[in-house]
Protein backbone atom coordinates (compact mmCIF):
# COMPACT_ATOMS: atom_id res chain seq x y z
CA UNK A 1 0.00 0.00 0.00
CA UNK A 2 1.42 3.24 -1.03
CA UNK A 3 1.43 6.48 0.54
CA UNK A 4 -0.92 8.11 -1.86
CA UNK A 5 -3.42 5.59 -0.89
CA UNK A 6 -2.82 5.91 3.11
CA UNK A 7 -3.34 9.49 2.36
CA UNK A 8 -6.75 9.27 0.69
CA UNK A 9 -7.33 6.73 3.46
CA UNK A 10 -6.92 9.46 5.79
CA UNK A 11 -8.84 12.22 3.55
CA UNK A 12 -11.59 9.72 3.57
CA UNK A 13 -12.05 8.70 7.33
CA UNK A 14 -11.70 12.48 8.21
CA UNK A 15 -14.44 13.88 5.83
CA UNK A 16 -16.84 10.58 7.16
CA UNK A 17 -16.13 11.74 10.49
CA UNK A 18 -16.93 15.10 9.88
CA UNK A 19 -20.05 13.82 8.15
CA UNK A 20 -21.06 12.18 11.59
CA UNK A 21 -20.37 15.44 13.29
CA UNK A 22 -22.01 17.96 10.94
CA UNK A 23 -25.01 15.41 11.24
CA UNK A 24 -25.63 16.31 14.68
CA UNK A 25 -26.38 20.22 14.26
CA UNK A 26 -30.14 19.31 12.46
CA UNK A 27 -31.30 17.27 16.09
CA UNK A 28 -29.57 20.06 17.89
CA UNK A 29 -31.57 22.91 16.36
CA UNK A 30 -35.02 20.82 16.23
CA UNK A 31 -34.29 19.98 20.29
CA UNK A 32 -33.84 23.34 21.14
CA UNK A 33 -37.10 24.77 18.86
CA UNK A 34 -38.98 22.37 20.37
CA UNK A 35 -37.80 23.04 23.97
CA UNK A 36 -38.43 26.51 23.34
CA UNK A 37 -41.83 25.56 21.94
CA UNK A 38 -43.02 23.56 24.75
CA UNK A 39 -41.85 25.70 27.27
CA UNK A 40 -44.05 28.23 25.73
CA UNK A 41 -46.92 27.27 25.16
CA UNK A 42 -47.19 23.50 27.61
CA UNK A 43 -45.10 24.92 30.10
CA UNK A 44 -43.36 21.88 29.78
CA UNK A 45 -39.33 22.52 29.21
CA UNK A 46 -37.21 19.51 27.81
CA UNK A 47 -35.02 18.55 30.75
CA UNK A 48 -31.15 18.61 30.00
CA UNK A 49 -31.73 20.53 26.65
CA UNK A 50 -28.83 22.91 27.67
CA UNK A 51 -26.48 19.67 28.88
CA UNK A 52 -27.39 18.12 25.54
CA UNK A 53 -26.74 21.32 23.79
CA UNK A 54 -23.24 21.26 24.73
CA UNK A 55 -22.47 17.91 24.33
CA UNK A 56 -23.64 18.00 20.57
CA UNK A 57 -21.59 20.63 20.00
CA UNK A 58 -18.41 19.35 21.21
CA UNK A 59 -19.30 16.46 19.19
CA UNK A 60 -20.29 18.88 16.17
CA UNK A 61 -16.56 20.99 17.02
CA UNK A 62 -14.11 17.94 17.48
CA UNK A 63 -15.28 15.78 14.88
CA UNK A 64 -14.84 18.90 12.72
CA UNK A 65 -11.53 20.19 13.21
CA UNK A 66 -9.52 17.35 11.01
CA UNK A 67 -12.05 18.62 7.98
CA UNK A 68 -11.44 21.92 8.74
CA UNK A 69 -8.28 21.54 8.28
CA UNK A 70 -8.39 19.20 5.58
CA UNK A 71 -9.68 22.05 3.25
CA UNK A 72 -7.45 24.71 4.63
CA UNK A 73 -10.15 26.34 6.61
CA UNK A 74 -8.09 27.10 9.80
CA UNK A 75 -6.90 30.60 8.30
CA UNK A 76 -3.53 32.12 8.09
CA UNK A 77 -2.07 34.94 6.78
CA UNK A 78 -0.29 34.25 3.27
CA UNK A 79 0.39 37.75 2.23
CA UNK A 80 4.24 37.75 2.50
CA UNK A 81 4.41 34.00 1.61
CA UNK A 82 2.52 34.19 -1.18
CA UNK A 83 5.29 36.61 -2.95
CA UNK A 84 8.21 34.01 -1.51
CA UNK A 85 10.01 31.87 -4.35
CA UNK A 86 7.97 28.66 -4.59
CA UNK A 87 11.15 26.92 -2.73
CA UNK A 88 11.40 29.90 0.43
CA UNK A 89 7.49 29.03 0.40
CA UNK A 90 8.00 25.13 1.06
CA UNK A 91 10.29 25.75 3.51
CA UNK A 92 8.35 28.00 5.76
CA UNK A 93 5.46 25.86 5.70
CA UNK A 94 7.32 22.83 6.62
CA UNK A 95 8.70 24.79 10.01
CA UNK A 96 4.89 26.10 10.60
CA UNK A 97 3.36 22.47 10.17
CA UNK A 98 6.01 21.29 11.96
CA UNK A 99 5.31 23.37 15.02
CA UNK A 100 1.61 22.94 14.13
CA UNK A 101 2.25 19.00 14.73
CA UNK A 102 4.23 19.76 18.10
CA UNK A 103 1.09 22.23 19.44
CA UNK A 104 -1.39 19.68 18.43
CA UNK A 105 0.47 16.82 19.74
CA UNK A 106 0.38 18.22 22.84
CA UNK A 107 -3.34 18.43 22.86
CA UNK A 108 -3.55 14.83 21.84
CA UNK A 109 -1.95 13.87 24.69
CA UNK A 110 -3.41 16.11 27.30
CA UNK A 111 -6.73 15.61 25.61
CA UNK A 112 -6.12 11.89 26.35
CA UNK A 113 -5.37 12.11 30.56
CA UNK A 114 -8.08 14.75 30.47
CA UNK A 115 -10.06 11.85 29.42
CA UNK A 116 -9.75 8.77 31.05
CA UNK A 117 -9.79 10.91 34.65
CA UNK A 118 -12.49 12.94 34.14
CA UNK A 119 -15.57 11.61 35.95
CA UNK A 120 -17.66 14.12 36.12
CA UNK A 121 -21.71 13.34 34.76
CA UNK A 122 -24.29 16.15 33.32
CA UNK A 123 -26.53 17.76 35.91
CA UNK A 124 -29.77 16.57 35.04
CA UNK A 125 -29.54 13.63 32.66
CA UNK A 126 -26.67 12.24 34.52
CA UNK A 127 -24.54 11.86 31.51
CA UNK A 128 -20.64 11.09 31.81
CA UNK A 129 -18.69 14.09 30.44
CA UNK A 130 -15.76 11.79 29.59
CA UNK A 131 -16.76 10.18 26.17
CA UNK A 132 -16.93 13.85 25.13
CA UNK A 133 -12.98 14.57 26.54
CA UNK A 134 -12.12 12.05 24.65
CA UNK A 135 -13.18 13.21 21.56
CA UNK A 136 -10.57 16.38 22.42
CA UNK A 137 -8.00 13.52 21.84
CA UNK A 138 -9.50 11.64 19.21
CA UNK A 139 -10.98 14.38 16.82
CA UNK A 140 -6.83 15.89 17.81
CA UNK A 141 -5.37 13.27 16.51
CA UNK A 142 -7.55 13.34 12.96
CA UNK A 143 -6.81 16.58 12.81
CA UNK A 144 -2.67 15.85 13.73
CA UNK A 145 -2.79 12.89 11.00
CA UNK A 146 -3.94 15.76 8.53
CA UNK A 147 -1.23 18.41 9.04
CA UNK A 148 1.22 15.31 8.82
CA UNK A 149 -0.41 14.70 5.24
CA UNK A 150 0.59 18.35 4.30
CA UNK A 151 3.47 18.11 5.95
CA UNK A 152 4.86 15.58 3.49
CA UNK A 153 2.89 17.72 0.65
CA UNK A 154 5.48 20.28 1.33
CA UNK A 155 8.51 18.03 1.42
CA UNK A 156 7.25 17.06 -1.95
CA UNK A 157 7.28 20.59 -2.98
CA UNK A 158 10.72 20.79 -1.67
CA UNK A 159 11.87 17.92 -3.66
CA UNK A 160 10.17 18.64 -6.98
CA UNK A 161 11.39 22.66 -6.65
CA UNK A 162 15.44 21.20 -6.41
CA UNK A 163 15.08 18.36 -9.08
CA UNK B 1 13.47 38.25 31.36
CA UNK B 2 10.24 40.01 33.32
CA UNK B 3 7.37 39.24 32.84
CA UNK B 4 6.39 41.93 30.26
CA UNK B 5 9.33 41.46 28.56
CA UNK B 6 8.43 37.58 28.27
CA UNK B 7 4.93 39.04 26.98
CA UNK B 8 6.30 41.63 24.36
CA UNK B 9 8.69 38.46 23.04
CA UNK B 10 6.11 36.13 22.58
CA UNK B 11 4.01 38.59 20.91
CA UNK B 12 7.27 38.96 18.46
CA UNK B 13 7.26 35.63 17.83
CA UNK B 14 3.18 35.57 17.29
CA UNK B 15 4.09 37.81 14.49
CA UNK B 16 6.77 36.35 13.01
CA UNK B 17 5.03 32.85 12.89
CA UNK B 18 1.91 34.57 11.77
CA UNK B 19 3.66 36.34 8.70
CA UNK B 20 5.19 32.55 7.57
CA UNK B 21 1.67 31.77 7.12
CA UNK B 22 1.13 29.63 10.49
CA UNK B 23 -3.00 28.99 10.65
CA UNK B 24 -3.79 31.27 13.42
CA UNK B 25 -5.07 29.38 15.76
CA UNK B 26 -2.43 27.02 16.36
CA UNK B 27 0.19 29.86 16.50
CA UNK B 28 -1.79 31.26 19.12
CA UNK B 29 -1.87 27.56 21.21
CA UNK B 30 2.01 27.36 20.58
CA UNK B 31 3.30 30.61 21.62
CA UNK B 32 0.80 31.00 24.51
CA UNK B 33 2.03 27.39 25.51
CA UNK B 34 5.39 28.47 25.37
CA UNK B 35 4.70 31.64 27.16
CA UNK B 36 3.00 30.24 30.27
CA UNK B 37 5.57 27.17 30.62
CA UNK B 38 8.19 30.23 30.97
CA UNK B 39 6.15 32.45 32.68
CA UNK B 40 4.48 29.77 35.57
CA UNK B 41 5.66 26.43 34.63
CA UNK B 42 5.63 23.19 32.24
CA UNK B 43 3.81 21.56 33.97
CA UNK B 44 0.90 24.12 34.21
CA UNK B 45 1.56 24.67 30.84
CA UNK B 46 0.29 21.37 29.37
CA UNK B 47 -3.04 20.71 30.23
CA UNK B 48 -4.24 24.08 29.08
CA UNK B 49 -4.30 23.99 25.47
CA UNK B 50 -6.71 20.45 25.90
CA UNK B 51 -8.58 21.85 28.83
CA UNK B 52 -9.65 25.25 26.63
CA UNK B 53 -10.30 23.19 23.39
CA UNK B 54 -12.83 21.17 25.26
CA UNK B 55 -14.13 24.14 27.17
CA UNK B 56 -14.59 26.36 24.17
CA UNK B 57 -16.21 23.45 22.13
CA UNK B 58 -18.61 22.26 24.65
CA UNK B 59 -20.10 25.81 25.91
CA UNK B 60 -24.02 26.54 24.90
CA UNK B 61 -23.73 30.39 23.82
CA UNK B 62 -21.82 29.12 21.02
CA UNK B 63 -24.19 26.57 19.77
CA UNK B 64 -25.33 29.83 17.85
CA UNK B 65 -22.78 30.09 15.61
CA UNK B 66 -23.42 27.01 13.56
CA UNK B 67 -27.39 28.00 13.44
CA UNK B 68 -26.43 31.66 12.02
CA UNK B 69 -24.10 30.18 9.28
CA UNK B 70 -26.91 27.44 8.54
CA UNK B 71 -29.53 30.38 8.94
CA UNK B 72 -27.69 32.48 5.88
CA UNK B 73 -27.41 29.28 3.91
CA UNK B 74 -31.03 28.08 3.78
CA UNK B 75 -31.97 31.58 3.44
CA UNK B 76 -29.67 31.75 0.12
CA UNK B 77 -30.75 27.69 -0.49
CA UNK B 78 -34.73 28.96 -0.36
CA UNK B 79 -33.85 31.99 -3.51
CA UNK B 80 -34.51 34.65 -0.62
CA UNK B 81 -31.86 36.75 -2.41
CA UNK B 82 -33.22 36.51 -5.70
CA UNK B 83 -36.90 37.74 -4.32
CA UNK B 84 -35.25 40.59 -2.20
CA UNK B 85 -33.27 41.92 -5.17
CA UNK B 86 -36.35 41.63 -7.59
CA UNK B 87 -38.81 43.36 -5.11
CA UNK B 88 -36.47 46.23 -4.26
CA UNK B 89 -35.57 46.14 -7.96
CA UNK B 90 -39.24 47.76 -9.02
CA UNK B 91 -39.65 50.01 -5.82
CA UNK B 92 -35.90 51.38 -6.39
CA UNK B 93 -34.98 51.40 -10.03
CA UNK B 94 -36.39 55.19 -10.97
CA UNK B 95 -33.64 56.73 -8.33
CA UNK B 96 -30.66 57.47 -9.53
CA UNK B 97 -27.83 54.31 -9.77
CA UNK B 98 -31.64 52.45 -8.67
CA UNK B 99 -29.84 49.01 -9.19
CA UNK B 100 -27.17 49.84 -6.64
CA UNK B 101 -29.67 50.86 -4.16
CA UNK B 102 -31.77 47.58 -4.69
CA UNK B 103 -28.81 45.66 -4.60
CA UNK B 104 -27.80 47.49 -0.72
CA UNK B 105 -31.05 46.88 0.48
CA UNK B 106 -31.49 43.37 -0.88
CA UNK B 107 -28.25 42.34 0.87
CA UNK B 108 -29.26 45.28 4.21
CA UNK B 109 -32.44 42.55 4.44
CA UNK B 110 -30.16 39.24 3.65
CA UNK B 111 -28.54 40.61 6.50
CA UNK B 112 -31.26 40.05 8.44
CA UNK B 113 -31.14 36.44 8.17
CA UNK B 114 -27.21 35.63 7.39
CA UNK B 115 -24.56 36.03 9.87
CA UNK B 116 -21.67 36.03 7.49
CA UNK B 117 -20.99 38.14 4.95
CA UNK B 118 -19.23 36.18 2.29
CA UNK B 119 -22.98 34.12 1.66
CA UNK B 120 -24.17 37.70 0.92
CA UNK B 121 -21.52 38.87 -1.52
CA UNK B 122 -21.76 35.62 -3.68
CA UNK B 123 -25.18 35.18 -3.71
CA UNK B 124 -25.59 38.95 -4.81
CA UNK B 125 -22.51 38.47 -7.29
CA UNK B 126 -24.75 36.44 -9.29
CA UNK B 127 -27.89 38.24 -9.33
CA UNK B 128 -27.18 41.98 -9.24
CA UNK B 129 -24.06 42.50 -11.08
CA UNK B 130 -25.36 40.59 -14.43
CA UNK B 131 -28.11 42.99 -14.14
CA UNK B 132 -26.43 46.23 -13.82
CA UNK B 133 -24.01 45.18 -16.37
CA UNK B 134 -27.28 44.65 -18.54
CA UNK B 135 -27.82 48.33 -18.11
CA UNK B 136 -24.78 49.29 -18.42
CA UNK B 137 -23.46 50.16 -14.97
CA UNK B 138 -20.09 51.17 -14.72
CA UNK B 139 -18.31 48.31 -13.58
CA UNK B 140 -16.32 49.13 -10.67
CA UNK B 141 -19.63 50.71 -9.37
CA UNK B 142 -21.42 47.72 -9.62
CA UNK B 143 -18.76 45.36 -8.13
CA UNK B 144 -18.13 48.43 -5.65
CA UNK B 145 -21.83 47.93 -4.47
CA UNK B 146 -22.33 44.11 -4.22
CA UNK B 147 -18.65 43.64 -2.04
CA UNK B 148 -19.68 46.52 0.51
CA UNK B 149 -23.46 45.34 0.81
CA UNK B 150 -22.30 41.68 1.55
CA UNK B 151 -20.66 43.62 4.94
CA UNK B 152 -23.89 44.88 6.22
CA UNK B 153 -24.43 40.84 6.74
CA UNK B 154 -21.54 41.72 10.01
CA UNK B 155 -23.10 44.20 11.81
CA UNK B 156 -26.84 43.95 11.02
CA UNK B 157 -28.17 40.91 13.07
CA UNK B 158 -27.76 38.15 13.52
CA UNK B 159 -23.82 38.67 12.87
CA UNK B 160 -20.62 36.55 13.73
CA UNK B 161 -18.74 39.41 14.25
CA UNK B 162 -20.82 40.51 17.70
CA UNK B 163 -21.16 36.79 18.75
CA UNK B 164 -17.49 36.53 18.54
CA UNK B 165 -17.02 39.59 20.41
CA UNK B 166 -18.88 38.74 22.99
CA UNK B 167 -17.20 35.55 23.47
CA UNK B 168 -14.10 37.08 24.17
CA UNK B 169 -14.81 40.35 26.24
CA UNK B 170 -18.06 38.73 28.15
CA UNK B 171 -20.53 41.15 26.97
CA UNK B 172 -24.12 40.19 26.45
CA UNK B 173 -24.72 38.71 23.21
CA UNK B 174 -28.44 39.56 22.91
CA UNK B 175 -27.52 43.02 23.49
CA UNK B 176 -24.58 43.07 21.35
CA UNK B 177 -27.10 41.79 18.79
CA UNK B 178 -29.70 44.34 19.32
CA UNK B 179 -26.96 47.32 19.21
CA UNK B 180 -26.08 46.23 15.35
CA UNK B 181 -29.41 46.99 14.30
CA UNK B 182 -29.82 51.00 14.39
CA UNK B 183 -26.08 51.45 12.79
CA UNK B 184 -26.58 48.73 10.55
CA UNK B 185 -29.29 50.45 8.86
CA UNK B 186 -27.62 53.85 9.02
CA UNK B 187 -24.75 52.39 7.64
CA UNK B 188 -26.74 51.05 4.54
CA UNK B 189 -28.27 54.64 4.37
CA UNK B 190 -24.73 55.44 3.83
CA UNK B 191 -24.21 53.32 0.70
CA UNK B 192 -27.36 54.36 -0.88
CA UNK B 193 -26.04 58.28 -0.29
CA UNK B 194 -22.54 57.24 -1.84
CA UNK B 195 -24.50 55.91 -4.68
CA UNK B 196 -26.75 58.63 -5.32
CA UNK B 197 -23.82 60.73 -4.87
CA UNK B 198 -21.54 59.51 -7.20
CA UNK B 199 -24.29 59.21 -9.70
CA UNK B 200 -25.60 62.85 -9.28
CA UNK B 201 -21.76 63.62 -9.96
CA UNK B 202 -21.43 62.04 -12.80
CA UNK B 203 -24.24 60.04 -14.36
CA UNK B 204 -22.71 57.90 -17.02
CA UNK B 205 -21.40 56.19 -14.00
CA UNK B 206 -25.18 54.60 -13.84
CA UNK B 207 -27.72 55.02 -16.68
CA UNK B 208 -31.24 55.68 -15.58
CA UNK B 209 -32.98 52.16 -16.15
CA UNK B 210 -35.82 52.08 -18.90
CA UNK B 211 -39.27 51.51 -18.22
CA UNK B 212 -41.85 52.26 -15.27
CA UNK B 213 -43.21 50.30 -12.65
CA UNK B 214 -47.14 50.05 -11.78
CA UNK B 215 -48.57 50.88 -8.25
CA UNK B 216 -49.71 47.55 -8.34
CA UNK B 217 -46.82 46.03 -9.09
CA UNK B 218 -44.60 47.54 -6.61
CA UNK B 219 -47.17 46.39 -4.04
CA UNK B 220 -47.01 42.98 -5.12
CA UNK B 221 -43.28 42.68 -5.18
CA UNK B 222 -43.57 43.33 -1.55
CA UNK B 223 -44.48 40.08 -1.16
CA UNK B 224 -40.80 39.06 -1.90
CA UNK B 225 -39.92 40.82 1.67
CA UNK B 226 -42.37 39.12 3.79
CA UNK B 227 -40.90 36.07 4.71
CA UNK B 228 -37.45 37.38 5.25
CA UNK B 229 -39.36 40.55 7.81
CA UNK B 230 -41.20 37.62 9.63
CA UNK B 231 -38.18 35.51 10.45
CA UNK B 232 -35.91 38.71 11.51
CA UNK B 233 -38.68 39.96 13.48
CA UNK B 234 -39.41 36.87 15.20
CA UNK B 235 -35.33 36.07 15.96
CA UNK B 236 -34.41 39.73 17.15
CA UNK B 237 -38.02 40.33 18.86
CA UNK B 238 -37.55 37.34 21.15
CA UNK B 239 -34.07 38.11 22.37
CA UNK B 240 -35.25 41.63 22.80
CA UNK B 241 -38.10 40.63 24.37
CA UNK B 242 -36.25 38.74 26.81
CA UNK B 243 -38.36 35.63 25.77
CA UNK B 244 -35.37 33.89 24.15
CA UNK B 245 -32.08 33.84 24.68
CA UNK B 246 -29.77 34.44 21.53
CA UNK B 247 -29.07 30.63 20.92
CA UNK B 248 -32.60 29.70 21.31
CA UNK B 249 -33.79 32.57 18.97
CA UNK B 250 -31.07 31.12 16.30
CA UNK B 251 -32.48 27.49 16.55
CA UNK B 252 -36.30 29.33 15.40
CA UNK B 253 -34.71 31.24 12.75
CA UNK B 254 -33.00 28.16 11.65
CA UNK B 255 -36.01 25.89 11.96
CA UNK B 256 -38.34 28.51 10.84
CA UNK B 257 -35.85 29.01 7.12
CA UNK B 258 -35.39 24.85 7.36
CA UNK B 259 -39.34 24.85 6.91
CA UNK B 260 -39.44 26.93 4.04
CA UNK B 261 -36.46 25.31 2.04
CA UNK B 262 -38.16 22.39 2.34
CA UNK B 263 -41.91 23.84 1.49
CA UNK B 264 -40.45 25.14 -1.56
CA UNK B 265 -39.04 21.70 -2.51
CA UNK B 266 -36.06 23.74 -2.55
CA UNK B 267 -33.92 21.21 -0.21
CA UNK B 268 -31.45 18.39 -2.15
CA UNK B 269 -29.20 16.45 -0.15
CA UNK B 270 -26.56 18.16 -2.34
CA UNK B 271 -27.36 21.45 -0.89
CA UNK B 272 -28.12 20.54 2.58
CA UNK B 273 -24.58 18.63 2.82
CA UNK B 274 -23.12 21.98 1.04
CA UNK B 275 -24.86 24.16 3.99
CA UNK B 276 -23.49 21.63 6.71
CA UNK B 277 -20.17 21.72 5.37
CA UNK B 278 -20.06 25.31 5.22
CA UNK B 279 -21.60 25.54 8.87
CA UNK B 280 -18.62 22.72 10.58
CA UNK B 281 -15.96 25.16 8.62
CA UNK B 282 -17.10 28.43 9.52
CA UNK B 283 -18.00 27.07 12.95
CA UNK B 284 -14.59 25.09 13.90
CA UNK B 285 -12.88 27.89 12.36
CA UNK B 286 -14.14 30.31 14.75
CA UNK B 287 -14.14 28.39 18.19
CA UNK B 288 -10.14 27.38 17.22
CA UNK B 289 -9.63 30.64 17.13
CA UNK B 290 -11.38 31.55 20.28
CA UNK B 291 -9.81 28.22 21.95
CA UNK B 292 -6.41 29.79 20.51
CA UNK B 293 -6.60 33.14 21.81
CA UNK B 294 -8.12 32.12 25.29
CA UNK B 295 -4.90 30.10 25.64
CA UNK B 296 -2.94 33.48 24.45
CA UNK B 297 -4.54 35.39 26.61
CA UNK B 298 -3.71 33.31 29.70
CA UNK B 299 -0.12 33.73 28.73
CA UNK B 300 -0.39 37.50 28.39
CA UNK B 301 -2.38 38.27 31.67
CA UNK B 302 0.36 36.27 33.33
CA UNK B 303 2.99 38.92 31.38
CA UNK B 304 0.80 41.32 33.01
CA UNK B 305 1.05 43.53 29.53
CA UNK B 306 -2.58 44.19 29.20
CA UNK B 307 -3.04 46.01 32.90
CA UNK B 308 0.66 47.78 31.88
CA UNK B 309 -0.59 49.24 28.68
CA UNK B 310 -3.88 50.27 30.03
CA UNK B 311 -2.04 51.87 32.99
CA UNK B 312 0.21 53.55 30.82
CA UNK B 313 -2.84 54.66 28.42
CA UNK B 314 -4.94 55.97 31.43
CA UNK B 315 -1.37 58.05 32.52
CA UNK B 316 -0.72 59.77 28.95
CA UNK B 317 -2.62 63.02 29.11
CA UNK B 318 -4.67 62.74 25.59
CA UNK B 319 -7.79 62.46 24.93
CA UNK B 320 -9.61 58.88 25.01
CA UNK B 321 -10.71 60.00 21.37
CA UNK B 322 -7.41 60.33 20.52
CA UNK B 323 -6.71 56.79 21.26
CA UNK B 324 -9.82 55.89 19.62
CA UNK B 325 -8.73 57.58 16.79
CA UNK B 326 -5.50 55.95 17.07
CA UNK B 327 -7.54 52.71 17.30
CA UNK B 328 -9.43 52.83 14.44
CA UNK B 329 -6.75 53.73 12.41
CA UNK B 330 -4.99 50.27 13.28
CA UNK B 331 -8.04 48.25 12.53
CA UNK B 332 -7.84 49.78 8.84
CA UNK B 333 -4.01 48.90 8.55
CA UNK B 334 -4.48 45.68 10.26
CA UNK B 335 -8.02 44.78 7.77
CA UNK B 336 -5.54 45.42 4.84
CA UNK B 337 -4.06 41.99 5.59
CA UNK B 338 -5.83 39.62 8.30
CA UNK B 339 -9.87 38.44 8.17
CA UNK B 340 -12.48 40.16 10.37
CA UNK B 341 -12.35 37.07 12.96
CA UNK B 342 -8.52 36.90 13.74
CA UNK B 343 -8.45 40.67 13.40
CA UNK B 344 -10.89 40.56 16.60
CA UNK B 345 -9.35 37.49 18.18
CA UNK B 346 -5.71 38.71 18.01
CA UNK B 347 -6.17 42.31 19.44
CA UNK B 348 -9.00 42.35 21.85
CA UNK B 349 -6.70 40.90 24.72
CA UNK B 350 -4.91 44.16 24.81
CA UNK B 351 -7.42 46.66 23.24
CA UNK B 352 -10.47 45.44 25.49
CA UNK B 353 -9.19 46.32 28.97
CA UNK B 354 -7.42 49.73 27.04
CA UNK B 355 -10.85 50.45 26.15
CA UNK B 356 -12.84 50.17 29.62
CA UNK B 357 -10.17 51.97 31.56
CA UNK B 358 -10.47 54.76 29.34
CA UNK B 359 -14.21 54.40 30.31
CA UNK B 360 -16.21 53.74 26.53
CA UNK B 361 -18.93 51.46 27.04
CA UNK B 362 -17.82 48.25 25.81
CA UNK B 363 -21.02 47.87 24.01
CA UNK B 364 -20.82 50.41 22.21
CA UNK B 365 -17.64 49.72 21.22
CA UNK B 366 -18.71 46.30 19.85
CA UNK B 367 -20.59 48.14 17.31
CA UNK B 368 -17.52 50.49 16.88
CA UNK B 369 -15.26 47.22 15.83
CA UNK B 370 -17.73 45.39 14.37
CA UNK B 371 -17.79 48.01 11.44
CA UNK B 372 -13.89 48.25 11.47
CA UNK B 373 -14.29 44.16 11.10
CA UNK B 374 -16.64 45.12 7.97
CA UNK B 375 -14.14 47.80 6.40
CA UNK B 376 -11.15 45.24 6.70
CA UNK B 377 -13.86 42.84 4.28
CA UNK B 378 -13.07 45.96 1.29
CA UNK B 379 -9.73 46.80 1.89
CA UNK B 380 -6.63 45.97 0.01
CA UNK B 381 -4.74 43.47 -0.72
CA UNK B 382 -6.69 40.74 1.26
CA UNK B 383 -10.10 41.23 1.58
CA UNK B 384 -11.79 38.28 2.00
CA UNK B 385 -15.43 39.52 0.68
CA UNK B 386 -13.46 40.78 -2.54
CA UNK B 387 -12.01 37.41 -3.01
CA UNK B 388 -15.46 35.97 -2.93
CA UNK B 389 -17.20 38.39 -5.31
CA UNK B 390 -13.88 37.84 -7.71
CA UNK B 391 -14.60 34.16 -7.72
CA UNK B 392 -18.30 34.48 -8.55
CA UNK B 393 -17.69 37.71 -11.20
CA UNK B 394 -14.80 36.21 -13.86
CA UNK B 395 -15.27 38.93 -16.30
CA UNK B 396 -13.97 41.82 -13.37
CA UNK B 397 -10.41 42.21 -12.37
CA UNK B 398 -9.66 42.06 -8.52
CA UNK B 399 -8.21 45.65 -8.82
CA UNK B 400 -11.60 47.14 -10.04
CA UNK B 401 -13.24 45.66 -7.07
CA UNK B 402 -11.29 47.13 -4.59
CA UNK B 403 -11.35 50.57 -6.06
CA UNK B 404 -15.15 50.44 -6.75
CA UNK B 405 -15.39 49.64 -3.01
CA UNK B 406 -13.55 52.55 -1.67
CA UNK B 407 -15.69 55.41 -1.46
CA UNK B 408 -18.10 53.10 0.41
CA UNK B 409 -14.66 52.52 3.14
CA UNK B 410 -14.82 56.39 3.81
CA UNK B 411 -19.22 55.50 4.51
CA UNK B 412 -17.88 53.62 7.23
CA UNK B 413 -15.70 55.91 8.53
CA UNK B 414 -18.18 58.46 8.61
CA UNK B 415 -20.77 56.12 10.57
CA UNK B 416 -18.08 55.10 13.17
CA UNK B 417 -17.77 58.98 13.50
CA UNK B 418 -21.67 59.10 14.11
CA UNK B 419 -21.95 56.26 16.08
CA UNK B 420 -19.20 58.18 18.04
CA UNK B 421 -20.40 61.49 18.46
CA UNK B 422 -24.25 60.09 19.05
CA UNK B 423 -23.47 56.85 21.18
CA UNK B 424 -27.54 56.74 21.27
CA UNK B 425 -27.39 55.21 17.65
CA UNK B 426 -25.58 51.86 19.04
CA UNK B 427 -27.03 51.80 22.85
CA UNK B 428 -30.95 53.15 22.74
CA UNK B 429 -32.46 50.20 21.70
CA UNK B 430 -30.23 47.69 23.96
CA UNK B 431 -30.75 49.44 26.74
CA UNK B 432 -34.76 49.23 26.30
CA UNK B 433 -34.53 45.70 26.28
CA UNK B 434 -36.39 43.46 28.20
CA UNK B 435 -33.52 41.65 30.29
Amino acid sequence: MGWGEVKRGIRRINYLVCAIGMATIIPLMLLTFADVMLRGFFNKPIPGTFELSQYILAVFILLGAAYTQQVKGHVGVNFITSRLSPHSRAICEIVTTLLSLFIIAILVWQGWVEGITEKTVSDQLRIPQYPFRMLVAVGGFLLWLELLIDLFGAFGKLRRNES
Amino acid sequence: MTPVAAGIAGSFLLLILLFLGMPIAFVMMFVGFLGISYLASVHAALPVVAKTVYATAAYYPYTIIPLFVLMGAFAGGAGITAKLYGSFDRWFRKLPGGLGIATIAACAFFAALSGSSVAAAAAMGTIAVPEMKRFKYDPALAVGVVAAGGTLSFLIPPSLGFVVYGMLTEQSIGKLLVSGILPGLLLALAFVAVIVVKVKLNPVLAPATPGGVAWKEKFRALGGVWETLLVFLIVMGGIYLGFVNPTEAGAIGTTALFVIVISKLKLTWKSLSAALLEATRISVLVLFLVAGANVFSYFLALSTIPASVSTWMAGLKISPYAVLAILVFIYVLLGCFLDAISMMVLTMPVIFPVIKTLGFDPIWFGVVCVIMMEAGLITPPVGLNVYTLAGVVKEVPMETIFRGSIPFLFAMIGVVILVTVFPGIALYLPSMMGR
